[in-house]
């Protein structure tokens, strides 16, 4: 069946091919080994022109199955971008979270309010004139009607109406609200009522000879047990006159140290402080800070000073320690420790 | 029947009442607030007609005169928006119904919105009306508005021909 070409070809191909396992077997060096290492050296530099030739494929890995799963890898990067970029956000609005709560933190400490910090979470519309706005504490939280609101800045407004979980509170910029105010240097009161304006309010010495100047700040004066406003809250500062000292309408426009466009976090003041903190809750003026500033950090560079005196003169005892003791060197050795640890501040 | 349309009109009003509140307004945009409230109310009377309109714009002076953080008096937004619900519904014809004749009727429907509600306001005696800061708030309104309209319209349109057809008006 098969040609009898076919049936030479395969006789000699099997011939041959028993031929090199004979002599393969036999081992030694034999024309089969010096014709490998021949050809080996021939392929052997094929091999590594074709595998430099064909790297930047094979280099991608596993290359099939990448192919394939670019779409599903690709998903998974921008799920995985995305969640990264939130995370971004969101530091981002905890920082500022976390800074307002300071904030609270620090006017709340000064005054000695205890108050209960909520988040604004709606705002009445513009055409209704009304500035009042929704906090996210009701009577569960322990908020009652005509409680103060406050901020970080100062004053925000008072409690109006009391649901379980939420209350509303009136601003002090809006046009029903009026609160004694108090001049923090002279200590002349008077009314200041909001406008309905977001950034002035008006405010009306009591006493139309008293001495006001532009610049001045404003403090509550609070009323009968702390409702509705709390005392020595800052209100704001008087940035224009109108009227001489004297006239009968004497009227002077505040700017709220609170800006109400930027509500977020706000505390109610549940329990005014027992004793008027008059004006340590006002944020220091710019000039007495430089100044606190300058003096504070000479008192840390006389401190440090004085540190390295103290640090050399215990050095000192050490090494006249370790130079007497030299017979005993454990001790000495220990007594050096203790010494360096005290110097640690 | 009624119920179901009391539904398609109330939830949308109640979801634009707490979005006006909590996201518009907070935006700090000048001039007036969004009036997303009102947009609404003239969709419903533009999908389903005065009476409509009317009960429409009534629901959405309540929720948003009831609901915090409201201080103004109850019934002042009920009164103008039920004036305008129905106006809206009423004046409105085949021909006003492009999208350009849309745009109008919602602008002035919220210019006169926010204009009605100083008026009623200040006739109320409500210290807080600003007259010099009004011109301002009713323009403002007017374009908000004009820019919600093409959106909201077309969804209440919508919305009425999916659950309560019986009441859709044939554009």
């Amino acid at each position: 069946m098969l040609s009898r070409r076919t049936r030479i070809a395969l006789a000699v191909l099997v011939v041959a091919s028993l031929t090199f396992v004979i002599l393969d077997l036999r081992g030694g060096e034999g024309p089969l080994s010096s014709a490998r290492s021949a050809v080996s050296a021939v392929t052997g530099l094929l091999q590594r022109g074709a595998a430099t030739v064909f790297s930047p494929v094979t280099s991608a890995g596993d290359w099939w199955s990448t192919w394939r799963n670019q779409a599903g890898q690709i998903a998974e990067l921008r799920a995985e971008n995305r969640e990264l970029e939130r995370a971004v956000r969101e530091s981002a609005s905890d920082r500022a979270r976390a800074d307002a709560l300071d904030e609270l933190l620090r006017v709340a400490t000064a005054g000695r309010y205890r108050v209960l910090p909520a988040e604004v979470i709606a705002v009445g519309p513009a055409q209704d004139y009304a500035w009042t706005v929704t906090i996210d504490a009701g009577s569960l939280d322990g908020i009652e009607r005509e409680m103060t609101v406050i901020n970080g800045q100062g004053l925000v407004g008072r409690v109006l109406k009391v649901n379980q979980t939420t209350s509303t509170v009136v601003l002090l910029v809006d046009a029903s609200a009026a609160v004694g105010g108090r001049v923090a240097t002279t200590e002349e009161i008077g009314i200041v009522a909001g406008t309905g304006r977001q950034d002035s309010l008006d405010f009306q010495l009591l006493d139309p000879l008293a001495e006001l100047v532009i610049g001045d700040s404003l403090v509550t004066f609070g009323s009968r047990g702390g409702r509705p406003y709390a005392p020595g809250i800052p209100i704001g500062e008087v940035v224009d006159i109108t009227g001489t000292a004297g006239q009968l309408t004497r009227v002077a426009t505040v700017r709220p140290f609170v800006d109400v466009s930027q509500l977020s976090i706000v505390g109610v003041v549940v329990r005014p402080p027992r004793e008027d903190p008059r004006d340590s809750v006002l944020p220091p003026r710019e000039e007495q800070q430089g100044q606190d500033e300058q003096q504070g950090q000479d008192e840390q560079a006389g401190d440090e000073a004085n540190d390295d005196d103290a640090n050399d003169d215990a050095n000192d005892d050490a090494n006249n320690e370790d130079a007497n003791d030299d017979a005993n060197n454990e001790e000495a050795n220990v007594d050096d420790g203790a010494s360096t640890e005290a110097n640690t501040p | 029947m009624i119920v179901r349309q009391g539904l398609v009109i109330g939830i949308p009003l109640l979801l634009a009442s707490i979005i006006q509140v909590t996201l518009l307004s907070r935006l700090g945009l000048p001039g007036a607030t969004p009036d997303l409230l009102v947009v609404t109310v003239v969709a419903v009377a533009l999908a389903m007609g005065p009476v409509q309109g009317a009960f429409a714009g009534f629901l959405a002076g309540a929720i948003i005169d009831v609901s915090p953080p409201s201080d103004t008096v109850v019934g002042v937004n009920s009164i103008v928006y039920l004036a305008i619900g129905f106006v809206a519904g009423y004046i409105v014809d085949n021909r006003d119904r492009t999208v350009f004749g849309m745009i109008v009727i919602v602008g002035l429907s919220c210019a006169a919105a926010s204009l009605g509600t100083a008026i009623v306001d200040s006739i109320l005696g409500s210290p807080r009306v600003l007259w010099d800061s009004v011109p301002l708030i009713t323009l403002s309104s007017a374009l908000y508005g004009a820019l919600l309209a093409p959106a909201v319209v077309p969804f209440m349109e919508w919305l009425t021909k999916k659950l309560a057809p019986e009441v859709l008006l044939e554009g």
